[in-house]
């Protein structure tokens, strides 16, 4: 086994510390206090190539690997959770599927503008009636001629009103379940599309999450992705690699409270001693570190198996489901370290807090997690009886 | 136009520790490129998109500062190509040594126009090498500098900004020289993911010391000792006054007292 980085992801990591700290750590409170979507940062981040880090250069990526796309999303969570989400949500959500299973066409225009960062992405699946539950989706596509008709809506769209291209599912054969579910591109501007008001959440406040509305919405034929009933299959496939993601922006907050944590630990005096030498405080610490590194070597090990093409399902599901219980855990001891300081907004572990928290509802709940790690367990066990 | 950057492959001091004697621990600095050789880097790349020039890393050491992970952490920085001379015969070496050698590697690239430096080394820190390179080559050094662009590139001019006390300096110089950056002279870029990735396909010429020409020197300095300050006594004395000028008033009596003015 080899738990070494390479050299490249080595410098990858480098690379994004420096730019977290020349150019996300400066605003990140700021625009989280002021729920403000970092559009500034866009360009910045396409310039070094984190728009598009997964994405062959052919098509305007870095080409570079799933781990070291794990990393940089990992990176920019320690410093700012919401900018992580929105580089996760554009290349890993909105990007993947078309890479995956677009036409030439279809990549040539759409993933060299995402891949470059010229465009932003967003995935839209979740519905108001329809989460984990994705064949109960109402919104339909409808083929008219050499078009398709879309009508419904979506909810907790990451991205929504910034993006430019949207990966839609909708039901283009409602009597078939997750088998009637197909994708579509979506750009927009498309009459009949419009974008609702974004959401007060409780974390992750400078990210866009909208609703999407479809009203008649008439996109091309060839704006559909992959084949007709195909969505389902896109979307987990997607998914799978998005709970890498959400496992990386969870390892990223959690490292972070914990760097906060030992920065205070070792300033903050009492009793004429820095509470670090309190062993009270040594065991959250190293309570927060070894949890910290298991969930990291999860995450890593989910997306190296993806790198290989291996099957990695459920070991994603694990990395995900594991990796976001302890950045919520974490920040939790985060601030109980910090005690009533920590309760402020003067410290950032408070925000780490509400941002872990999501990293355990969205791309599959913790409860999600499990029913699908037990019931891949369940079958392992059966096929080696 | 043949711009070369001379950077250090040294350790961070961030990571080395000083014990109660006063003696540095380096065992676990990590290594890098020294400060604010990234500043020189980036005065360099500007140089070169202006004028459509050539930038090459140079770095002289022990055999560490070729290691693979080394040389991508420089070519990634934007160089064109990099000159690395690695010989563990310069271990240690002082400033004199290791300038002696970066000047008869700079003859070995050949038509160098300009040689840019940062400021000083973050381990070492004596400001020396920008000075005695240049002397070594015979040209001229030019400290504090904060821009350079080529004012007529065919004719080798360089025009250079530089800052002094109050204000700052331009100069026109002619022919090649020896620049050191001060050290905000311009904000580094951060090197792009594709940098990165093409970063050990660049080309590198690896030599050791015997492979260049060069001369002899007869004199050696040796660090024989380091002491750290000596540590005064204060006073600590804190004057809690509310008017201020009252608190001025028992300052300046204050010092009066104590003969400080």
């Amino acid at each position: 086994m080899d738990f070494e980085l390479s050299e490249e992801q080595l410098l990858i990591q480098e690379m994004v510390r420096e730019f977290a700290a020349a150019e996300v750590a400066p605003i990140a409170a700021e625009i989280d206090r002021n729920h403000r979507f970092p559009e500034e940062l866009i360009p910045k981040l396409a310039e070094v190539g984190l728009m598009g880090v997964p994405y062959p250069e052919e098509f305007g990526g870095a080409g570079a690997d799933y781990l070291s796309f794990t990393i940089v999303v990992e990176e920019l969570a320690r410093v700012c959770a919401s900018t992580s989400v929105i580089v996760a949500a554009h290349a890993g959500l909105a990007a993947w599927p078309i890479f995956e299973y677009g036409t030439p066409a279809q990549k040539e225009k759409y993933l060299r503008a995402l891949a470059t960062g010229e465009k932003l992405g967003a995935f839209a699946l979740t519905e108001p009636g329809a989460g984990t539950d994705a064949a109960s989706g109402k919104t339909t596509a409808v083929l008219d001629g050499d078009e398709y008709v879309l009508n419904g809506s979506k909810i907790f769209i990451t991205n929504g009103g910034y993006a430019d291209i949207y990966v839609v599912t909708a039901m283009t054969d409602p009597d078939r379940g997750t088998r009637g579910i197909s994708a579509f591109i979506v750009e927009k501007d498309t009459p009949g599309f419009t974008v609702g008001e974004r959401e007060h959440k409780m974390g992750i406040k400078a990210s866009s999450t909208t609703p999407l509305y479809f009203s008649d919405c008439r996109i091309p034929k060839d704006a559909l992705l992959g084949k007709e009933g195909r969505g389902f299959v896109i979307a987990m496939e997607t998914f799978d690699g998005g709970r890498v993601g959400v496992g990386a922006q969870a390892v990223g907050i959690a490292q972070g409270a914990l760097d906060a944590s030992i920065a205070y630990a070792k300033e903050r005096v009492q009793f004429g001693k820095p509470i670090s030498t309190f062993e009270a405080i040594q065991w959250m610490i190293a309570d927060m570190a070894t949890e910290i590194d298991a969930a990291r070597l999860l995450v890593y090990r989910a997306a190296w198996m993806k790198d290989n093409g291996l099957k990695y399902g459920q070991e994603a599901s694990m990395a995900k489901l594991f990796a976001a219980e302890t950045a919520t855990r974490v920040a939790g001891k985060a601030i109980q370290i910090h005690g009533g300081y920590g309760f402020t907004e003067s410290y950032p572990v408070e925000r780490a807090y509400r941002d872990a928290k999501i990293t355990e509802i969205y791309e599959g709940t913790s409860e999600v997690q499990r029913m699908t790690i037990a019931g891949n367990a369940l079958r392992k066990h059966k096929a080696t009886k | 136009m043949k711009i070369v950057v001379a950077y250090k492959w040294a350790p961070n001091p961030q990571d080395a520790s000083v014990g109660v004697d006063g003696a540095v621990d380096w065992s676990r600095a990590k290594p890098g490129i020294s400060e604010y050789d990234p500043v020189a880097i980036e005065l360099a790349r500007r140089l070169a998109e202006a004028t459509g020039g050539e930038v090459i890393a140079l770095t002289a050491g022990p055999k560490s500062v070729d290691a693979s992970m080394a040389r991508k952490a420089a070519l990634s920085r934007g160089f064109d190509r990099a000159v690395i001379v690695a010989d563990d015969a310069l271990e240690g070496a002082g400033t004199t040594e290791l300038a002696a050698v970066l000047a008869a590697a700079v003859r070995h690239i050949g038509d160098v126009d300009v040689v840019i430096t940062g400021d000083s080394s973050v381990d070492v820190g004596a400001k020396m090498v920008p000075t005695v390179l240049a002397g070594q080559l015979g040209w001229p050094a030019v400290a504090e500098v904060t821009a350079v662009s080529g004012s007529d590139p065919a004719a080798g001019l360089l025009r250079v900004e530089r800052a002094i006390t109050g204000g700052t300096q331009v100069l026109e110089i002619t022919g090649p020289a020896v620049l050191a950056a001060s050290t905000d002279a311009a904000v580094p870029r951060v090197p792009g993911m594709r940098d990165i990735l093409a970063a050990g396909k660049k080309p590198v010429e690896t030599l050791e010391v015997p492979a260049l020409d060069v001369p002899a020197s007869g004199t050696t300095v040796t660090v024989t000792a380091t002491a750290r300050p000596d540590l005064k006594a204060r006073k600590g004395q804190l004057i809690d006054t509310a008017d201020p000028a009252a608190a001025a008033a028992e300052l300046v009596a204050a010092l009066r007292a104590d003969g400080a003015i």
